[in-house]
């Protein structure tokens, strides 16, 4: 049933008050079907008196309350109760009554002489009491249960009497936070699905910004403010409304700005972003929230698994028409980084799923894997490990705090995935479709260019200026690692790490006049230096199969292992083939003596070089003839 | 569940209604004259008025069993009536003042009457009552305006009870006919020397006012939530409160005309009512609290009579035995959950 917008209440000129004092003056509204109507101001601003007065609980003085087109002042007690409904502020004793018989009391207008209830109207009441989460209350005793809990039987009292406006006085007061959030989601589902209105009077005021379509503010028995949320909470009108000093109240939540977590390097802060990975299982976190609980999450936030909070704000929220599924999306931030994905939004849609147990699922944009070797077996989506933990950890978490016991089905998507994947090397790596949903430490450190070889020049600098004429350099962790396996970082020898810029670095150490220098890097990076290329940034050039298979063709490889090492879709894999055809070691020797070349020229003659190829899998792949001396020193 | 407090209602019904049975069966057979069912049936169906035993069946043993469990009943009613009325539980037309201010205008007009060389009629002692019972009625409904707390009201309840006590002393003393030894009497509380003449007036009274109670039960249950739900639910407050507080007046007043002010029971029974059928719903326990008042007026007078025979107590004086207590433990239970405003 949707709702018509017809305006449902209505006053003109609305005067109230208690003997002879005026506490209401002129008061003019009008609310429409699918609305909520908050009420706000300070204490004594006559808030109470506009409920009673529009409920008939009160004699107003002056003016005309409209209930459905029609003056309440000619309506009898029973045509008006069949058209409001109202939960007050204070809670009936309700002695030796059942949840059940206390919400059957809404059936009052509808029920005969003797008020028997027929066994539809029970039904209602218990379609209302199931509807506001009472229905396992039903058979307790109304006087046995908390605050909260009877908040939610007398609101379903109110809506079995089936009214066309709800009107509630601060029912949030007895709520804590989680029921608090029920009632504006239980309200918003309310208006969307029937042909209701709601009047809803309120202090809470974050509650009043979730659930209100309109505001009215009242302030010294006027109407001070009508209007959008947007519009009552622009910048120091409520200051104002409640006499305020300037700026106390800060927003509840502060609009998510950017993600400001900075790494310093050696003087320089640069922001860090967060993976795709992070994003979708922030965005499957919002959808569930609104799936689960009624609610779109101002912002939703978690802790990435290096450390970090990321709190995110939430864009295209989506519900679909029939409500089973809701969707929204995560800009992707790369902070300093330049990225691809960078500004994608990340999306995930969830729905409830039959089975327990949280299902992923890749939609579009986000790519398949069709080879193996990967995270991934072949035809999942390319949602890496992590993050699908990432989600999953997300979700259960959602489950927990909304008493959700079924299943979930997430699929993430990335709108435009498919043309940005173009420009990664998913379609070379064998994952098609779309951008792959990964990160395993769930930040993104950025690796912005300049900042980064002027990182590496001063700490070139630096060493040099201590003395040292030698040095060790590696592209990164691997290498550390690799170094620190083989006891290079206790040789006195500095290593510094220099990322893809393998180039900068060398002219920093020509420059500077280092004499010696060992570069130690995984074959995945340096089998570039063979070709030449002198930042290994997957961005500026691959090359690294074509290296591959011009070595293996000079150790005597035919077309076929050139063939299968072009299919390869890691240096691993190659590693493999040229294993298997018993060219490995001819092969890197030659890469070796390449590279060696390429860096010596690059580093000039007055530095002599050593290099050591590596690979994470196959250990040690090939070192020049001085090595053993260095490492020995 | 459900099924299970419909069962609990049935069967307390059933158990109320063998309870009263056997004790209108005792008050029947039991006295000073002890009678055996062989020659209760004889009188009964014989109409034997002849006979010692005959004469006082049908003059004395059934017209006071018969007003016993009537007016018991209206009495419960009347202060489940009231207990409704103000929200409170020990809230009753003898706690609150009321029965005691029909005794007063009953006495009035009874020595008014006497001097005047009549005796009072049977309409006329309930029109009497009716009066008094309007009056407390309407200073204590006075008193509800200013006073908000409940317990306070109660004990302007007895306070005024107690002044109107002392008046009718006061003038029962002074009064020199010799009927005033049964004003006395009647003054403190009997069943005693109750006529056919009686019963047949209060049968009616008692009666219509019952059905009308009944008739409010669909708006006492609403009203049982408060003022503000039951007018958005669409009672007609100030009609309702009218209609209630006349009947509990009518039906206390009815009670006190004829057999004097009777302590606790209007609160005491409802109460036990209450407990026994687990349910406040006025459907249930307007007709339960009257076969309960009626069964426990009917247990008051037996014992009333019997337990110091030939000398009789006052009915007020084994009420308060069995019913005080019942109040005073309902007091601390109402102490031990939160406080009514």
């Amino acid at each position: 049933m949707k709702n018509d917008g017809s305006v449902l209440l209505e006053t003109r000129g609305l005067t109230a008050g208690y003997e002879k004092k005026i506490v209401l003056q002129g008061v003019e509204l009008s609310v429409r079907a699918g609305e909520v109507l908050a009420l706000i101001g300070p204490n004594g601003a006559g808030k109470s008196t506009f409920i009673k007065s529009i409920a008939g609980q009160l004699a107003r003085s002056g003016g005309t309350v409209f209930l459905c087109g029609k003056d309440l002042r000619q309506m009898t007690p029973g045509e008006r109760s069949e058209r409001m409904s109202v939960l007050l502020t204070g809670q009936p004793a309700g002695e030796l009554v059942t949840c059940r018989e206390m919400a059957a009391a809404g059936r009052y207008p509808y029920t005969g002489r003797l008020g028997i209830l027929s066994p539809e109207d029970w039904e209602k009441v218990d379609a209302a009491m199931a509807r506001m989460g009472a229905a396992d209350l039903a058979d307790l005793p109304f006087d046995g249960i908390s605050d909260g809990q009877r908040q939610r039987v007398l609101l379903a009292r109110a809506l079995c009497q089936e009214p066309k406006v709800l009107v509630l006085d601060e029912p949030a007061s007895f709520l804590d936070i989680r029921y608090q959030l029920e009632l504006v989601a239980a309200l918003r589902s309310l208006t969307e699905q029937e042909d209701l209105a709601v009047i809803i009077s309120l202090h809470e005021l974050d509650l009043v910004r979730r659930c209100a379509d309109r505001i009215l503010c009242l302030k010294d028995g006027r109407a001070d403010r009508l209007g959008s949320a947007a519009e009552i909470f622009a910048d120091g009108y409520l200051e104002q409304l409640y006499d305020l000093p300037a700026g106390s109240l800060e927003p509840a939540a502060p609009a998510p700005g950017k993600f400001s977590h900075y790494i310093r390097s050696e003087g320089k802060q640069l922001r860090c972003g967060y993976t795709t990975g992070t994003c979708a299982a922030l965005a499957a976190a919002g959808a569930a929230a609104r799936l689960l609980m009624g609610v779109w999450p101002e912002t939703v936030s978690l802790r990435t698994p290096k450390g970090p909070v990321v709190q995110v704000g939430l864009e295209m929220q989506e519900i679909s028409e029939d409500g089973t599924a809701a969707r929204c999306g995560v800009r992707k931030d790369a902070g300093d980084d330049v990225d691809i994905t960078a500004g994608l939004l990340i999306c995930a849609e969830v729905r409830r799923a039959q089975e327990p147990g949280i299902l992923i699922r890749g939609g579009r944009g986000v790519g398949r894997v069709t080879r193996p070797g990967l995270d991934q077996p072949v035809g999942e989506a390319a949602i890496n490990s992590v993050p699908r933990q990432m989600i999953r950890e997300a979700l259960e978490e959602v489950c927990r705090t909304a008493e959700h016991d079924g299943g979930l089905e997430v699929t993430v998507f990335v709108p435009g995935g498919e043309e940005a994947a173009e420009k990664t090397f998913n379609p070379k790596l064998g994952i098609e479709g779309g951008i792959s949903i990964l990160g395993t430490s769930g930040i993104v450190e950025p690796m912005s260019r300049q900042a980064l070889t002027d990182t590496i020049a001063l700490e070139l600098r630096q060493h040099f200026a201590e003395g040292h004429r030698r040095l060790i350099l590696t592209p990164g962790n691997y290498g550390m690692d690799y170094l620190r396996g083989r006891d290079a970082d206790t040789l006195g020898i500095p290593v510094v790490k220099c990322s893809n810029f393998i180039g900068e670095a060398l002219d920093e150490i020509r420059a500077l006049g280092y004499e010696e220098l060992l570069l130690a890097g995984h074959i995945g990076k340096l089998v570039k230096l063979a070709g030449g290329i002198m930042n290994t940034h997957s961005r500026q050039a691959d090359c690294r199969r074509e290296l591959f298979v011009t070595y293996a063709a000079l150790a005597g490889a035919g077309r076929d292992t050139a063939s299968r090492l072009m299919e390869c879709a890691t240096t691993d894999a190659c590693i493999d083939v040229l294993k298997e055809d018993g060219l490995l070691q001819p092969v890197m020797d030659g890469l070796r003596d390449a590279i060696l070349r390429y860096v010596s020229e690059r580093a000039g003659e007055n530095c002599h070089v050593e290099i050591i190829l590596f690979s994470n899998v196959h250990g040690t792949l090939a070192e020049s003839e001085g090595v053993k001396e260095v490492l020995r020193r | 569940m459900r099924s299970h407090r419909m069962r609990r209602i049935v069967l307390s019904f059933i158990a109320l209604i063998l309870l009263l049975i056997l004790l209108l069966m005792m008050n029947i057979y039991i006295g000073s004259v002890s009678l055996t069912p062989g020659q209760v049936a004889d009188i009964l169906f014989r109409h034997d008025m002849g006979s010692t035993e005959g004469r006082i069946l049908w003059t004395i043993r059934l017209p006071r069993l018969l007003a016993a469990a009537v007016l018991g009943g209206a009495l419960a009613v009347s202060g489940f009536l009231l207990q409704t009325f103000f929200a409170n539980p020990i809230a009753g037309p003898f706690v609150l003042g009321i029965s005691s201010g029909a005794k007063l205008t009953v006495a009035l007009a009874m020595i008014g009457s006497l001097s005047a060389g009549r005796t009072l009629s049977s309409a006329g002692m309930i029109f009497s009552a009716f009066a008094g019972a309007a009056a407390s009625m309407g200073v204590i409904l006075l008193l509800s305006g200013r006073v908000r707390s409940m317990s306070v009201l109660v004990i302007c309840g007895v306070m005024i009870g107690y002044i109107c006590s002392a008046i009718t002393d006061f003038v029962v003393t002074f009064a020199d006919d010799s009927n005033i030894v049964n004003l006395h009497n009647w003054s403190r509380g009997s069943f005693s020397g109750i006529s056919w003449g009686s019963v047949r007036t209060m049968l009616p009274v008692v009666g219509i006012a019952l059905i009308l109670a009944f008739a409010l039960s669909k708006p006492m249950g609403a009203y049982q939530m408060g003022e503000a739900y039951a007018r958005n639910l669409g009672v007609n407050l100030r009609r309702f409160r009218v209609e209630l507080i006349l009947l509990s007046s009518i039906l206390a007043a009815c009670v006190t005309a004829y057999a004097g002010p009777i302590s606790f029971l209007g609160v005491a029974a409802p109460h036990l009512i209450k407990r026994m059928f687990g349910t406040v719903k006025p459907l249930v326990v307007i007709p339960a609290s009257f076969l309960g008042g009626a069964a426990f007026c009917l247990l008051c007078d037996l014992l009333a009579r019997t337990l110091f025979a030939p000398t009789e107590l006052s009915i007020s004086t084994v009420t308060a035995v069995f019913g005080a207590p019942v109040v005073i433990v309902m007091m601390l239970q109402r102490r031990g959950r939160r406080e009514q405003p």
